[in-house]
């Protein structure tokens, strides 16, 4: 079975102090890590063919520090991989990176196609579904399982209150993975050291053969407008200070609103 | 009438004695040269030295058995006699063989002598497997398991031993040599026999059976646990030899790149059950012992490595034996704190320290054992240097409001680097011993300064969870630092930056300079001896004090603290039942501070079970970890009336009423 995995790098922010520079997110302080949808996507693309035979092949589009991606997915046991690199591509919405990745997949051969559902960071949601109507291809998203059988592939989606619903789709199709369906491997420095030497195929537009006018911003049906960071609540208090004064504080709180008997 | 041995009396077809003689030693030469084959193939340090520092406290450990001893008298007391009867006997067989062979000396008074002496060594023999039996079946030890080669190997022996006796007590009864008193035993066996007649009919089934038993002995010997005879001499000797870097295995529970040392360890141990025993993690009841992953390493290495398993009608056997194993997997190599304890009571020094990291790393690169927790901690270590928090610069801010020189930026300098540490710099309780300290330095008059925001992390919990390719990078990345900015002395919070610091970065260091570390309780007792610290408040407390494994077991500091606790007046330092080398294990090591296993014990709760039992109003102890981890279980297991935890700064900090903020949290 051939499988094709979309990935992409995003920034990680769960812990981290955000801010905010001309209407982008300051990446100056953030790490760059695999989009977690995708980390299952090519967990569970592995499986399968560590499982029954066959080939994964990676793909991401984005600058060049993003070939990192690549070689996280190459050392998790992915076999080959491709980086859409090209200024051109920048700003470009998910109907237009549809259109990007559907250029650079269509003679692939591939049996399978998987992404993760969404992306931590713009989270659209799209992009994989986009794709497969592109492609012209059947799909199915929020897999929580996937089966292939001959010809064909069984998907368990996850729907709301742990309901499910099982779907087969016929071969070749696109699936977006859900977070939770494996646990991902570990991949540890001296993996991705021993990858380190394997050729990533480098693609540009004029390679895929789509004008630049095609792409990026100019070609989108919807401009970004700003961005912001959450408000501070009205029901939260923040406490500054040292360790025992934010202790006293709150202690004091508790006791004046009746928390402590 | 010369005494003198008789060769062969009463003993006819000798030739199908040698017949059987050859096939026992060809037994014994098979199991001898798997070994050797097995041992080969482990990676030796390149270049194994020849190290006369080593050569003498081993010979010392194997001829006076000193670290069984230390495990308890009657043990001690039976293996000598076991290991000196047993060598005087193999001697006395190698003397009679040159005697009858090449050099003819045992006559005359010679021979008397070398006869009582024999007569002594079996007699050692025979009592020293008494005991031995004694201690599996009548009194019962309760580290000694009851597997059947514990049982048969002694009664083997017992039989080989008192055959030889009978058959010297035929011998002398249908003889009557007039020197026969001089080989005591026997001569008093002798009485046994009717007449010397029946003693003469008896000899040859005496002798035969002796040989046969004997002889099945030599056959059985290097493939049963008395192989330690060769292997544990050798561990002993390896163990002194300096650390060197290994290569990690490339898959899951790979041996191969374990060292000649460990594949010695694997044959060294005989099951005595001492590191089960001081174990914290077996004795809390969880499901890993020290001895159990030795072994399953042993097989491996065996079923894996061994010319034997080559053998085509072993092949599938080997194949079903590999796939339990593996079906069984190495997880519980997880549940080992890297305390040390094993390896301090282990007789042949051989305790599965090191194997449970080279374990640990074969899991790592296999990646799909890795339990999601740890997981988690070695992707923040990899991308935010610190095992805690998912942001950048987190390190600094302790420091926040104190003057302290960032020795990361040019220009700054100060005679010592105070490498703070990811859990001293991060974590809130932590934090106390990074704010003690430095005011400590700096009520001292130390010139210290620290890497600020920049301090990367030493690289100990990547190496103590096997992810090698990541203590390689930290381990780099501070000695850029370091070299990068000329500091070479520097002085540690935790036992565990400043055992890595100074164990592991120099296999690294060949290029760099060369570093001084110390632990901050060094440091402090230093400075107390040169009267740059002194007490001059009496502190009226009853304390205890918690030695951190990194810092005893790992290092041997043990007197430092307690000479610090010591000249603090009115200050009273009451020990723990287990305490110094001895001490019990809060848990926090070996990457456990940061993971959740199925079915762990609460470690610190047990060892502050023991501070409880001395009365103490503090613990004190010289760690982070520890120090987080006795302050959990503090409150967890209601120990909360009962003392306060604090760390050694800490205290000192407050004798010198540098700080108060502790007061009221800790007492």
């Amino acid at each position: 079975m051939k499988i094709l995995v979309l990935v992409k790098n995003v920034p990680e922010v769960a812990e981290a102090e955000l801010e905010i520079e001309q209407g982008a997110l300051d990446l100056e302080d953030l790490e760059m890590v695999v989009n977690e949808w995708d980390n299952y996507a090519v967990e569970e693309a592995v499986r399968l063919t560590e499982a029954a035979g066959g080939d994964v092949h990676l793909m991401t589009l984005g600058g060049e520090d993003d070939e990192d991606v690549l070689r996280r997915g190459l050392a998790m046991g992915a076999h080959s991989a491709t980086h859409l690199c090209d200024e051109a591509f920048e700003g470009s919405d998910p109907t237009t990176l549809a259109r990007v990745f559907a250029a650079a997949v269509k003679d692939g051969g591939y049996d399978l196609i998987l992404t993760g559902v969404q992306s931590a960071d713009l989270g659209q949601a799209s992009t994989g579904v986009l794709l497969a109507q592109e492609l012209g291809l059947p799909h199915a998203t929020m897999a929580i399982a996937l089966e292939p059988g001959a010809g064909e592939v069984t998907v368990t989606r996850e729907l709301e209150n742990n309901t499910s619903e099982k779907v087969a789709l016929p071969l070749p199709a696109v699936v977006t993975v859900q977070s939770g369906i494996n646990q991902p491997r570990y991949v540890s420095i001296m993996g991705i050291r021993k990858v380190r030497k394997m050729t990533i195929e480098m693609l540009e537009a004029g390679d895929l053969g789509l004008e630049s006018q095609a792409l990026g911003r100019e070609a989108s049906s919807v401009a970004g407008q700003s961005l912001a960071l959450p408000p501070v609540g009205e029901g939260a208090q923040m406490l500054t200070g040292s360790l025992d004064s934010v202790c006293g504080q709150a202690a004091a709180i508790l006791r004046e609103k009746g928390g402590l008997a | 009438m010369n005494p003198l041995r008789m060769p062969f009396w009463g003993v006819d077809a000798a030739w199908l004695f040698y017949l059987l003689a050859a096939l026992a030693m060809a037994c014994l030469g098979l199991g001898l040269w798997e070994k050797i084959s097995l041992w080969r193939q482990g990676r030796r340090a390149a270049p194994a030295p020849s190290s006369k520092q080593a050569l003498g406290p081993a010979l010392a450990d194997v001829l006076l058995g000193r670290r069984i001893w230390r495990g308890g008298r009657i043990a001690g007391l039976m293996h000598l006699m076991l290991l000196w009867g047993f060598l005087g006997l193999f001697l006395g067989t190698c003397a009679v063989a040159v005697d009858h062979y090449l050099i003819s000396f045992l006559h005359g008074r010679v021979y008397l002598w070398f006869s009582a002496g024999l007569e002594a060594c079996g007699l050692l023999l025979v009592l020293g497997l008494m005991l031995a039996l004694a201690r599996r079946w009548l009194l019962p030890v309760a580290r000694l398991e009851r597997r059947p080669d514990d049982t048969l190997l002694p009664l083997w022996l017992l039989a080989v031993a008192c055959g030889g006796f009978m058959v010297e007590a035929a011998r002398l009864a249908a003889t009557a040599p007039p020197w026969g008193a001089w080989s005591f035993v026997g001569y008093g066996l002798a009485g046994l026999f009717p007449g010397p007649e029946a003693a003469r009919e008896l000899f040859p089934w005496l002798w035969w059976s002796h040989a046969l038993v004997s002889l099945g002995f030599i056959a059985w010997l290097p493939w049963s646990k008395l192989a330690h005879a060769i292997a544990a001499p050798a561990s002993l000797y390896l163990q002194g030899q300096p650390l060197a870097v290994l290569a990690v295995a490339a898959e899951e529970g790979d041996l191969a790149a374990l060292g000649l040392r460990h594949l010695l360890h694997l044959d060294a141990c005989t099951r005595c059950g001492r590191c089960v025993e001081a174990c914290p993690s077996a004795r809390a009841g969880e499901p890993f012992s020290p001895r159990d992953v030795l072994h399953r390493a042993r097989r491996q290495a065996r079923l894996k490595y061994s010319p034997l398993y080559r053998l085509p009608w072993l092949r599938g056997r080997r194949q079903a034996l590999l796939e339990r194993d593996r079906a069984a997997g190495w997880e519980d190599a997880w549940y080992c704190t890297t305390c040390r304890a094993c390896l301090e009571v282990c007789p042949v020094q051989a305790a599965p320290i090191e194997m449970v990291r080279k374990l640990r790393a074969g899991l790592v690169e296999q990646g799909s054992a890795v339990p999601p927790p740890l997981m988690d901690t070695l992707e923040k270590l990899h991308r935010y240097g610190n095992p805690w928090v998912a942001k950048k610069g987190a390190k600094a801010a302790w420091a926040a409001g104190r003057d302290i020189p960032d020795l990361s930026r040019s220009g700054q300098e100060a005679d010592w680097l105070y490498f703070v540490g990811c859990t001293t710099s991060i974590d809130t309780r932590a934090q106390g011993i990074a704010r003690a300290l430095s005011d400590v330095f700096t009520h001292c008059g130390v010139s210290f300064g620290t890497l600020g925001k920049k301090e990367p992390c030493c690289g100990d919990i990547a190496r103590r969870l096997g992810e090698q390719g990541l203590m390689e990078e930290q381990i780099e990345a501070t000695r850029d630092l370091l070299n990068g900015r000329g500091l070479t002395r520097l002085v540690c919070t935790s036992p565990h930056c400043f055992d890595t610091i100074k164990k592991v970065h120099p296999l690294f260091l060949e290029e760099g300079l060369p570093l001084r570390v110390l632990h901050y309780s060094q440091m402090l007792h230093r400075l107390w001896r040169q009267g740059r610290l002194t007490f001059d408040h009496p502190m009226p407390l009853k304390v205890t004090f918690h030695d951190p494994c990194f810092l005893a077991r790992h290092n041997r500091i043990v007197d430092e603290p307690r000479g610090l606790l010591g000249a603090i007046p009115g200050l009273e330092l009451v020990e723990m039942a287990e305490h110094g080398l001895n001490a019990l294990c809060c848990g926090g090591g070996g990457g456990r501070m940061w993971h959740e296993i199925p079915g762990q014990a609460n470690l610190a709760v047990r060892r502050l079970e023991q501070a409880a039992a001395t009365g103490a109003e503090l613990v004190v102890t010289a760690c982070p970890l520890c120090l987080i981890m006795l302050e959990d279980a503090r409150k967890t297991g209601g120990f909360e009336d009962k003392f306060g935890i604090i760390d050694l700064s800490e205290l000192v900090a407050r004798a010198l009423r540098l700080t108060a903020a502790m007061d009221e949290e800790a007492v």
